[in-house]
């Protein structure tokens, strides 16, 4: 028998970890490629909304997944278009499907905020009452599984496979990656929609089972999460699940803190993650000196010069 | 296949941003109005609607370029230390520090000159811009520290601040529901102008003017554009690329935390999370959309204030108000695409043999 | 004679007016090791993009195993066996040794990785795990990886461009010995391009030589030829059209005194420099790049400011001081490095052109836009430079013009003392001419020059005594009457009867 608190702050825990983890997971794979995607806040917003209406209109959830995490795919080739093609600037294109995002979902969302929907993502295995950690294991739905075997996935290809450490060697080394033949600019799109396809599974899961309605900015600033989650992890999927769950559990610790008998503020809890991802930014830089895990040639334009 | 070589234009039209801006705005307009279209709205009425909402008359006039006041401030800070080619993503937490640091000093001090009061009141608000990039800045020049995420990341932890502030020690009680610091006193509200536009407006446009003045006018504008195309340049040259980059970055932040100041003495008159809506965030669309140029932010950011206002406006009309962000981001999407054509050339391959 | 593996003939190059390559005949023995030989700027480097399809040329036919190649690209190059190791590295320094031979497209040991591995890195005696990162490497076994590199994409015809400039004589020895072996057993056909004779006359069996975009010499048998031979064809015949040498010397203007200086990988790059140049006076500073110049005028001009020794302008210390103290007593620095040191990328010419003396345009924190400007005109009018527009970025002049524009901003004041490194490098004919009319201007005008030239043909012309970098060090110092090119080659090479 373990403490119900604890229980609850557990599969709190999971939760919050699960959906900040895919999304980071995903953008790990855009910069491995080196390709900086500040969107990620707009496509998992993107996501949210299309999963979540697709959902409304047809009832089936595997229709909703499918739907969210094209919808997120298609519109991170946006950044794919005039970032790898145009050649643009990355931080601001970046910045931009954030803000487009943001306001498109809501856009779209207008007509179904606050409905509820019949169906949510299930358990997969059905437990009345949890009572231990098995169980919350357990209790988790679909996506959580999904994302677990997305990271042993993600951690296979990218060290294992050839594709997987191509994409790494453009990332790592534009100039190097072309004169060994490698294709960068057809790479980076696909490791770009990769990344949204990503951001937009988490949507689907902070729409059919986080907090199963559509409301405006629900995504709340976890893209950002997400993006600081990648640095914290340097760069390594393990490592960011690691800080996901620490990062999920400062998300599910703020509102209960105060049961715990804390006096701690919920909101100062909340900016932790933001907080110990500088320090970690800073002291990586400074103590491995300068090598914080960060693709090399992240954010260049590759343009080859011909004469 | 590969017959077409993709290379740099050498000469780009010096007109090429506005022609660029132009293009991406009527792009925008064709996306908004297919929005509208399949809203069953009637994208030109809605868009008069909209003008005449934002621009029509001079109370409505002057609510926009109220809201313009944030968006050039924070933007010509980002251009400013877009000089040394670094980026400030932390526009938006630095304007609520420059709210923050205002009601520090508001609360711990009383001056009875309301005009000095006022000068020193907003003089706080852009050292708390100033102070919001001070880490960033240093890490950055000290260690090499991406600014990008540093300043990205300072949004979240300035904004979580003040909520913190706001449901905690400045809370005010007489605010029930809505957690908000206490009104200032009405002796240190901006005054108005005309219709309702704020005196705000005539330091921006003084800051604009400065902006302009340091970017384009000044030995440290110079310095820093130098220091900013080649750091090996600068030492060559005996500037100190290091120290320029720091006191962009402090100059930078300061205007933004400035317009943090202007807000709330003239809008919320408060601290609270109205202080800025996103305003740090479309400031880079501004910035970015005009090539970095004072001028043209003064510009573009009056027409996006517009924008936004004539956006919320609408919305009693049953469109949403989220059309307005939405033409601002495909503008500058529209205008990234167009500048690539501006900046670059396809070409045949030459056959010889 | 057997059917060369690779034959190119008649082959040209224009950029703008300068002809990189002039009518190129060349050819390439299977199994053979060749060296191509000639000074920076004789055009092996175009050659050899030309070879791996990067230049088009505008003339001439290429033929690979005895088939016409009607139009060569990277790609294609590539496919036909043709592998470069360049001067920088194409190395991924994050990755593995393994990753870095493997991921290449055209890699051809996929399967039996560890056995090719472990053949080749006995060849090259490369005593690492091939799990090493490459950036755990040193700069020798670097080397070696990247050559590797060519030998599992499946490279016929490898071309190693200076491939011991970076390294340690035992691991340039060791180098030899591997090519050998490759050039034996794995019947590869080697390219090495070099400008340094010692190397040449020990790696190679037959030797090609060019100059000013000619090749002046085919398929010398390296046992045949003797060093003189080769540095007369390398260097040419001295043109005894020279500038008037009975300038009138002054007072002395710059001492260096016993400069030593160590760097960040605590490597002795200078060690115990002592020279001093009058008014009036052209000090040429020979020896291949890398042997301590750019240490050398950067200590000077202020830029490398910890060091042992001294510095004196017009008698004044100014060791331990920077940049602006030489300014004050009026030096001017023409770096090496023309675009990113003496001028700022993405910058316009206007502001480039206002680097020196831009605190003299200023009033206050005030920067007078018409003074740059006119300051700016009296440069174009005064060294006829060619700016269509100055408010563009400086990319958009020629080279010329930008070295022209560096020289005229750093010479209008009419500086005390000068330093030029390679001021010459990479231009064409006519502004060769007129940048050396400059230099011999200010030396009639009393400057003490301090010339770095690889050039021997410039600082043959223009110099009044010549001193030899080799390893940090001034291996000879001689007066121009008493100078004689071939033993100024020597040194050079590190040879000092």
């Amino acid at each position: 028998m373990v403490d119900i608190q604890f229980i609850g702050l557990l599969n709190a825990t999971l939760q919050a970890a699960t959906l900040l983890f895919i999304a980071a997971l995903g953008e790990l794979i855009t910069e491995k490629s080196g390709i900086l995607n500040l969107g990620v806040e707009g496509m998992i917003s993107i996501g949210a909304v299309s999963g979540f209406i697709a959902a409304i209109n047809t009832g089936s959830l595997f229709f909703a997944i499918i739907i969210g995490v094209l919808s997120a795919s298609v519109f991170a080739s946006i950044h794919a278009f005039v970032t790898v093609v145009l050649k643009q600037d990355q931080t601001v294109s970046g910045l931009i499907l954030t803000i487009l995002g943001l306001s498109l979902s809501s856009l779209i969302g207008k007509k179904h905020v606050g409905k509820k929907l019949d169906v949510k993502l299930e358990s997969v295995v059905n437990i009345a009452e949890p009572d231990s950690i098995l169980d919350i294991f357990l209790s988790q739905n679909i996506i959580f599984y999904l994302g677990i075997l997305l990271m042993v996935a993600t951690a296979y290809v990218l060290k294992r496979t050839m594709f997987g450490r191509r994409l790494e060697a453009i990332g790592e080394d534009l100039k190097s990656s072309d004169s060994m033949g490698l294709k960068i600019a057809k790479t980076q799109f696909i490791a770009t929609c990769v990344g949204g396809a990503f951001a937009g599974l988490s949507g689907v899961y902070l729409t059919l089972s986080y907090v199963p309605y559509w409301t405006d900015g629900m995504t709340a600033g976890r893209g950002w999460i997400a993006l600081a989650l990648v640095i914290f992890g340097g760069w390594k999927p393990y490592r960011t699940a690691f800080g996901a769950l620490l990062f999920g559990f400062l998300e599910a610790l703020g509102p209960r803190l105060q049961t715990y008998g804390f006096e701690m503020s919920p909101y100062i809890v909340k900016i932790t993650p933001y907080i110990i991802t500088i320090l970690v930014l800073i002291l990586l830089t400074i103590f491995k000196n300068g090598d914080t895990g960060a693709p090399r040639n992240i954010g260049i334009p590759f343009f080859r010069e011909n004469r | 296949m590969n017959n077409y070589i993709l290379s740099k234009k050498l000469f780009r039209n010096e007109l090429s941003t506005f022609y660029s801006f132009l293009i991406g705005f009527i792009v925008a307009l064709f996306v908004g109005s297919l929005i509208l279209l399949i809203q069953d709205k009637n994208p030109i009425d809605v868009f008069s609607l909209m003008l005449k909402l934002s621009v029509g008359s001079i109370n409505s006039l002057s609510n926009s370029l109220n809201k313009a006041i944030p968006l050039i401030l924070a933007g010509l800070g980002i251009s400013i230390i877009n000089s040394v080619r670094l980026w400030n993503i932390g526009a938006e937490g630095q304007i609520f520090m420059g709210a923050l640091a205002l009601n520090f000093f508001y609360i711990n001090s009383s001056i009875q000159n309301s005009t000095l009061y006022i000068f020193l009141l907003l003089t706080a608000s852009f050292i708390g811009g100033s102070i919001c990039i001070l880490i960033p800045a240093l890490t950055k020049v000290l260690f090499g520290v991406n600014e990008i995420i540093t300043t990205l990341l300072t949004n979240y932890i300035v904004f979580g601040l003040t909520i913190y502030l706001i449901n905690g020690v400045w809370k005010d009680p007489a605010s029930l529901n809505f957690p908000a610091a206490a009104y200032v006193n009405e002796s240190v509200y901006l005054p108005i102008i005309v219709g309702k536009l704020s005196s705000g407006f005539l330091i921006c446009i003084i800051f604009t003017l400065l902006a302009f003045y340091i970017k384009d006018k000044s030995v440290f504008g110079y310095e820093m554009r130098i220091a900013g195309g080649s750091e090996l340049t600068a030492i060559y040259a005996g500037i100190s690329a290091k120290q320029k980059a720091f006191l962009a970055m402090l100059i930078g932040g300061g205007f933004a935390g400035l317009a943090g100041g202007i807000e709330l003495l003239s809008q919320t008159h408060r601290v609270s999370t109205g202080i800025s809506q996103g305003f740090g965030y479309t400031a880079i669309i501004v910035a970015a959309i005009t090539g970095m140029r004072p001028l043209g932010i003064f510009l573009v950011g009056c027409l996006f204030g517009a924008l936004t206002i004539g956006g919320s406006v609408i919305q009693t009309i049953g469109v949403s108000s989220y059309i307005a962000e939405i033409i601002q981001a495909t503008t500058l999407f529209g205008a990234l695409v167009a500048q690539f054509f501006f900046s670059y050339e396809i070409k045949k391959k030459v056959e010889n043999g | 004679m057997t059917v060369p593996i690779l034959e190119v003939k008649g082959i040209s190059k224009t950029f703008g007016k300068v002809k990189a390559l002039d009518s190129v005949d060349f050819y390439l023995q299977k199994g053979v090791v060749h060296g191509l030989l000639g000074e920076n700027g004789a055009g092996k480097s175009s050659l050899m993009n030309v070879l791996s399809g990067i230049y088009i040329p505008e003339q001439g036919t290429i033929k690979i195993q005895n088939k016409k190649i009607e139009r060569l690209n990277p790609e294609l190059a590539s496919s036909l066996g043709i592998g470069m190791v360049h001067q920088e590295f194409r190395l991924i320094e994050n990755f593995t040794i393994k990753d870095n031979l493997t991921l290449s497209k055209a890699n051809i040991f996929l399967e039996n990785f560890k056995e090719a591995y472990l053949k080749y890195s006995e060849i090259f005696s490369l005593n690492s795990s091939y799990n090493t990162l490459v950036k755990d490497l040193s700069v020798g076994e670097k080397q070696k990886v990247e050559i590797m590199k060519l030998i599992f994409k499946n490279s016929a015809i490898m071309l190693l461009d200076e491939p011991t400039a970076v390294l340690t004589p035992q691991e340039t020895s060791q180098l030899k010995i591997s090519l050998e072996t490759l050039s034996k057993e794995d019947e590869k056909t080697i390219v090495l391009i070099t400008h340094k004779l010692k190397e040449i006359k020990d790696f190679t069996e037959t030797i090609f030589v060019m100059k000013n975009g000619k090749m002046v010499a085919e398929n010398l048998q390296t046992d045949k030829v003797s060093d003189k031979h080769l540095i007369e064809l390398m260097m040419g015949e001295i043109k005894t059209m020279s500038f008037k040498k009975d300038n009138l010397k002054g007072e002395t203007k710059l001492e260096v005194q016993n400069i030593s200086l160590i760097n960040n990988d605590e490597v002795n790059v200078l060690k115990d420099i002592s020279f001093n140049i009058k008014s009036g006076e052209i000090l040429g500073v020979a020896g291949v790049s890398g042997n301590g110049q750019v240490e050398l005028s950067n200590v000077i001009c202020g830029i490398q400011q910890e060091f042992n020794g001294k510095v004196l302008i017009n008698s004044n210390d100014v060791s331990g001081k920077g940049v602006k103290s030489r300014k004050k007593l009026n030096l001017s620095y023409i770096p090496e490095n023309r675009l990113g040191v003496g001028l700022a990328p993405g910058v316009s010419v206007l502001d480039n052109s206002a680097i020196r003396e831009y605190f003299k345009a200023s009033y206050g924190p005030h920067l007078s836009k018409g003074k740059m400007l006119n300051y700016l005109n009296d440069l174009i009018k005064q060294f006829s430079i060619k700016a269509p527009d100055v408010k563009a970025e400086i990319s958009t002049l020629s080279g010329g013009n930008m070295q022209k524009l560096l020289m005229g901003r750093e010479l209008i004041s009419n500086p005390e003392v000068i330093v030029a490194a390679q001021p010459t490098r990479g231009l064409d004919v006519s502004a060769v001419e007129s940048i050396h009319k400059l230099i011999i201007n200010q030396r009639d005008e009393g400057s003490a020059v301090l010339l770095i030239s690889e050039d021997l043909d410039e600082l043959f012309k223009l110099s009044d005594r010549i001193i030899v970098l080799y390893e940090g060090r001034i291996i000879k110092e001689v007066d121009i009457e008493s100078a004689n090119i071939e033993s100024l080659g020597l040194a050079m090479a590190g040879i000092n009867e």
